[in-house]
């Protein structure tokens, strides 16, 4: 009898432990066991960066203020990825590794055209984990997406989400706009800015950078910079400090329909020359700008310049179409324009690309 | 450039494993390596529901002593795809007091649309495009009755006109009644999916893709989503429609009113 209990007794515990082990197993879904994989993984790989900027206060005195951020490592050099604005005007940044230890950072470069920026910190290898970069070329709308960060300061955060839309576009704070934005209903705050946005393979496809909401915290709707444009600048922004984007030295106009009926010139559409740079691509390529002022309704427009209407037989309808173009090209590649003068005559101009002329830095 | 030699040798290896991999990639027509399950689920409902969900854009006049010259306020929202030949379904409260309604369909057609009917008290309208002879994709209508709390919603709308926004998040809770400026809301569903100004009218689906609820409003003390949203169940729009769509709702009114004067010539005959 007692032989049996045992037995019975023994069955019992081993049902048991086998059931709880089903159980384990068994009470999360294939999705939440995602999850949590990619977090374990991935989540010492995402640091907090506290940055301090000096401002006067009314009586002019110098106060120091703090803000927070977020960034990934992507080197096991030490490098890291963030937003622009985060490190913006910062006098100390310190970065905060998701295991406690604290590192001041350098900044290596930033370019905030496309809100990326690169610091760098001396820790030693085992403590960087590095966070792999994917592609944001083939993203769909419903996969899902992870934003890993430090939301209003309280550290280490993740929230979830999917893609809600592709392709958006955003207007970085110096006024350029950033194509092919991510937009992701995984709930963004400030503080995430600079954080990692996760596909479910684990790979890096942007970084959280802004959100729409009336109120300044998440209201599902929030945009990160896709990675591949991020990983366009990355190389220049570690070897040099800046991104050297092409230009072509010249200030343009969008040369509406109407308006080239109303200034009588043979073309429907195009981006006109005002100002020419002294000593610019442009100028060195013989193209003109404008010499007098025509007044159009209640505008004043310069006119008299050049109207680029193709690049590299690529139709321009307006000044943006002929920026974003050139955007894509490096300095010192060369473009071929089709060009109407004032005078009503067609040309083909070659103008090499020159690098834009970068801001000195206030400090 | 990688990736694009991994999805070939990808689809290379699909086609040699022919017989297996076909229901799949008939089931998944944009299926790619490394997802999981639940996000094939996501996509394919995406893909399959937002050619059903259109933008709805408003033009009002603010009252003017003389006439309305200039649109002097805008809105926008979203609506669903009832008929291919240009029936859409929309809240009331998206096109009540707009003078001008434009929608732009899923291709980026816009169109002027004109109001078919309107239920202030359903807060649901009907609305007509001119579609020429291009239909639109109708949307599957689901039950409303079966929803579970905890299941799986998808909200596709434009919310503060980003078009074709795709938001997700689980039933909250059904059969909520909710006080809306005076008229009580019966029945509604609740959901954690990010719900926004302009999200309004658009479709609320499960994840088979079929519409259970048209989104309509939001408890908020902001005015943005919090992740308290609500939805008309689709059932009550199945009820609502068809009449506002064939107009008896306007008969009957019509037949009141002829019974009543019938009644007061009676009246009058009497005397």
């Amino acid at each position: 009898m007692r032989f049996i209990h045992k037995n019975l007794a023994l069955n019992f515990v081993a049902l048991s432990i086998v059931a709880l082990y089903c159980g384990w197993a068994g009470a999360m879904t294939e999705d939440e066991k995602n999850n949590i994989d990619l977090y374990e993984r991935l989540a010492p790989g995402v640091v907090n960066i506290t940055s301090t900027v000096m401002e006067r206060d009314f009586f002019f005195n110098v106060v120091p203020r703090q803000g927070a951020g977020s960034g990934s490592i992507i080197d096991s050099r030490g490098y890291i990825l963030t937003n622009h604005h985060v490190i913006e005007d910062a006098r100390k940044l310190e970065v905060t590794l998701a295991s406690g230890k604290k590192y001041t950072a350098q900044l290596i470069g930033s370019d905030p055209d496309t809100d990326v920026a690169v610091l760098k910190i001396d820790a030693p290898r085992q403590e960087l984990a590095v966070i792999p970069m994917g592609t944001s070329e083939n993203l769909k709308v419903g996969q899902k997406a992870l934003a890993i960060g430090n939301p209003f300061g309280l550290g280490q955060t993740l929230t979830t989400g999917v893609i809600s839309s592709v392709g958006r576009t955003l207007r970085a704070s110096n006024g350029m706009l950033v194509e092919d934005v991510i937009q992701t209903d995984a709930s963004i705050n400030p503080g995430n800015s600079g954080g990692p946005l996760i596909d479910s393979s684990g790979k890096m496809i942007g970084i959280n950078t802004a959100i729409f909401s009336p109120t300044g915290a998440s209201v599902g709707i929030g945009f990160a910079i896709p990675i591949d444009t991020a990983k366009r600048v990355l190389d220049d922004l570690i070897e040099k400090g800046y991104y050297a984007y092409p230009f072509i030295g010249a200030t343009l106009m969008t040369l509406s329909p109407g308006l080239a009926e109303a200034l009588k010139l043979p073309v429907e559409a195009g981006a006109m020359l005002v100002e020419v740079t002294a000593g610019g691509p442009s100028e060195k390529a013989g193209l003109r700008g404008g010499d007098r002022r025509a007044q159009i309704g209640n505008n004043i427009v310069v006119v008299g310049g050049d109207i680029i209407v193709k690049i590299d037989r690529e139709p321009i309808r307006d000044a943006d179409a002929l920026i974003r173009y050139i955007r894509r090209l490096r300095p010192g590649d060369r473009v071929v324009l089709e060009v109407v003068t004032w005078e009503g005559k067609r040309e083909t101009v070659r103008v090499t690309l020159g690098e834009r002329p970068r801001p000195v830095r206030r400090r | 450039m990688r990736f694009h030699r991994k999805a070939r040798s990808a689809i290379v290896r699909m086609f040699s494993a022919a017989a297996a991999a076909l229901p799949l990639i008939c089931a998944f027509p944009s299926v790619l390596p490394g997802f999981t399950a639940e996000e094939l689920n996501t996509i394919s409902v995406y893909e399959a529901v937002a050619p059903s969900v259109v933008n709805i854009t408003t033009m009002a006049c603010d009252p003017e002593f003389f006439f309305c010259a200039v649109p002097s306020s805008t809105g926008s929202g979203s609506g669903i795809v009832l008929k291919a030949e240009g029936i859409i379904v929309t809240n009331h409260h998206v096109v009540a007091s707009a003078r001008d309604i434009y929608v732009t369909m899923a291709d980026n057609r816009n169109l002027e649309a004109k109001v078919i009917a309107s239920s202030p008290r359903h807060d649901l309208a009907v609305i007509r495009v001119d579609v020429g002879d291009k239909p639109l994709k109708e949307i599957v209508l689901g039950n409303s009755d079966n929803l579970r709390v905890g299941e799986k919603v998808l909200a596709i709308g434009n919310p503060f006109g980003l078009g074709g926004t795709l938001t997700t998040g689980v039933v909250s809770m059904t059969g909520r009644d909710i006080k809306n400026g005076g008229r009580v809301m019966e029945d509604l569903i609740q959901t954690d999916a990010s719900i926004n100004p302009g999200n309004s009218g658009g479709a609320l689906v499960n994840s088979s893709g079929e519409l259970v609820g048209i989104n309509t409003m939001i408890l908020s003390p902001t005015g943005s989503n919090i992740g308290i949203g609500f939805a008309i169940p689709v059932n009550r729009v199945k009820e609502v429609t068809p009449g506002l769509m064939h107009g008896w709702d306007r008969l009957m009114g019509w037949l009141l009113v002829l019974i009543i004067l019938l009644w007061i010539y009676g009246r009058i005959r009497r005397v």
